[in-house]
């Protein structure tokens, strides 16, 4: 059973990069640093075109106490460029390996990937997204999430100044104890560097930091 | 005489040769879906990179590119297109006077 699911995500993979279009510029380099009330992740991709990226990334679920370790494709299906907007369409795949720091399973190894979309809209003044992931560890855990995230900026900057927004992510974990987390933050955006910072209403911290060369 | 209406007719020649190698050009692409700084430096590094443009300058508030070419070379309004498409962005309109 464990070689079935993880022959179709493998296989789901492989499509991915037949059908691949970049997520970055063609040959952007990204690498995305979050630490969340949930979780602590590195992820660290290449864009061959415009709608694919192909990277590594690596997760630790703190309240289950599980590291991924996976190799991540992100496609875009469809971009809508209007004049003055932008909105996506995303597909996210990744397979990999799960590790188990938790007492009943210490040391456990297994297979794991997650499937899932990303959807957004976004002008100068305002950002909207919302995310889903289905992720699957077997014996270790396997949980669904989801997010929406909502922003506006005070103001509107050119190329290069330091853009400001407010924003709130609403993260629904339902396998997880905290099934709702609310984390207001603040972005900071300014050429290639993109900095998020904020605390859940626990007082947990958010920092997040996106960097594309 | 003679050398004078020399000198004039090297001169003449000279100053039209400078005038004919200044020939260099600017295009500005209006672009769809320029939101972000993300966007500027997609667009900032594929059309950059040509060996034709000098120089490029994205202007987000406007959602323009300026382009300004080397001396005497210039990219078709099509390969701009399709480097703005590649980059994932589409093309308004492609100008050699801002509006």
């Amino acid at each position: 059973m464990k070689i079935t699911i993880f022959t179709i995500l493998f296989t789901f993979a492989c499509f991915n990069i037949t059908k691949a279009r970049p997520v970055s510029y063609p040959g952007g380099l990204t690498l995305m640093l979050m630490n969340s009330a949930m979780k602590n992740s590195l992820h660290t991709h290449y864009s061959p075109t415009a709608k694919t990226s192909l990277g590594y990334k690596i997760e630790y679920w703190r309240g289950d106490e599980f590291t991924l370790n996976m190799i991540q494709m992100n496609n875009l299906i469809k971009r809508w460029n209007k004049p003055e907007s932008q909105a996506n369409f995303y597909l996210k795949s990744a397979i990999g390996a799960a590790l188990s720091d938790k007492a009943d399973f210490e040391s456990k190894k297994n297979f794991a990937g997650f499937i899932g979309i990303s959807t957004d809209w976004e002008n100068q003044r305002y950002f909207i997204q919302y995310a889903n992931r289905y992720t699957k560890a077997f014996e270790i855990k396997d949980f669904y999430t989801q997010f929406i995230h909502l922003g506006i900026a005070p103001y509107i900057g050119e190329y290069g100044d330091i853009h400001t927004w407010f924003m709130i992510k609403i993260d629904h974990t339902p396998e997880f104890d905290r099934k709702l987390v609310f984390t207001p933050h603040l972005r900071f955006f300014k050429n290639v560097h993109l900095v998020e910072v904020g605390a859940d209403t626990k007082g947990k911290i958010m920092f997040n930091y996106v960097f594309r060369y | 005489m003679k050398k004078l209406i020399f000198f004039v007719v090297i001169f003449c020649a000279l100053y039209r040769s400078s005038s004919a190698e200044d020939k260099s050009l600017t295009v500005y692409a209006y672009v769809n879906g320029l939101v972000c700084d993300f966007c500027a430096r997609a667009l900032e590094m594929t059309i950059g990179k040509q060996n034709a443009v000098k120089a490029i300058n994205v202007n987000l508030k406007d959602k323009v590119i300026t382009i300004n070419f080397n001396d005497n070379q210039r990219l078709e309004d099509s390969v701009i297109s399709q480097l703005i498409n590649d980059a994932g962005y589409t093309v308004r309109e492609i100008t050699n006077e801002k509006k």
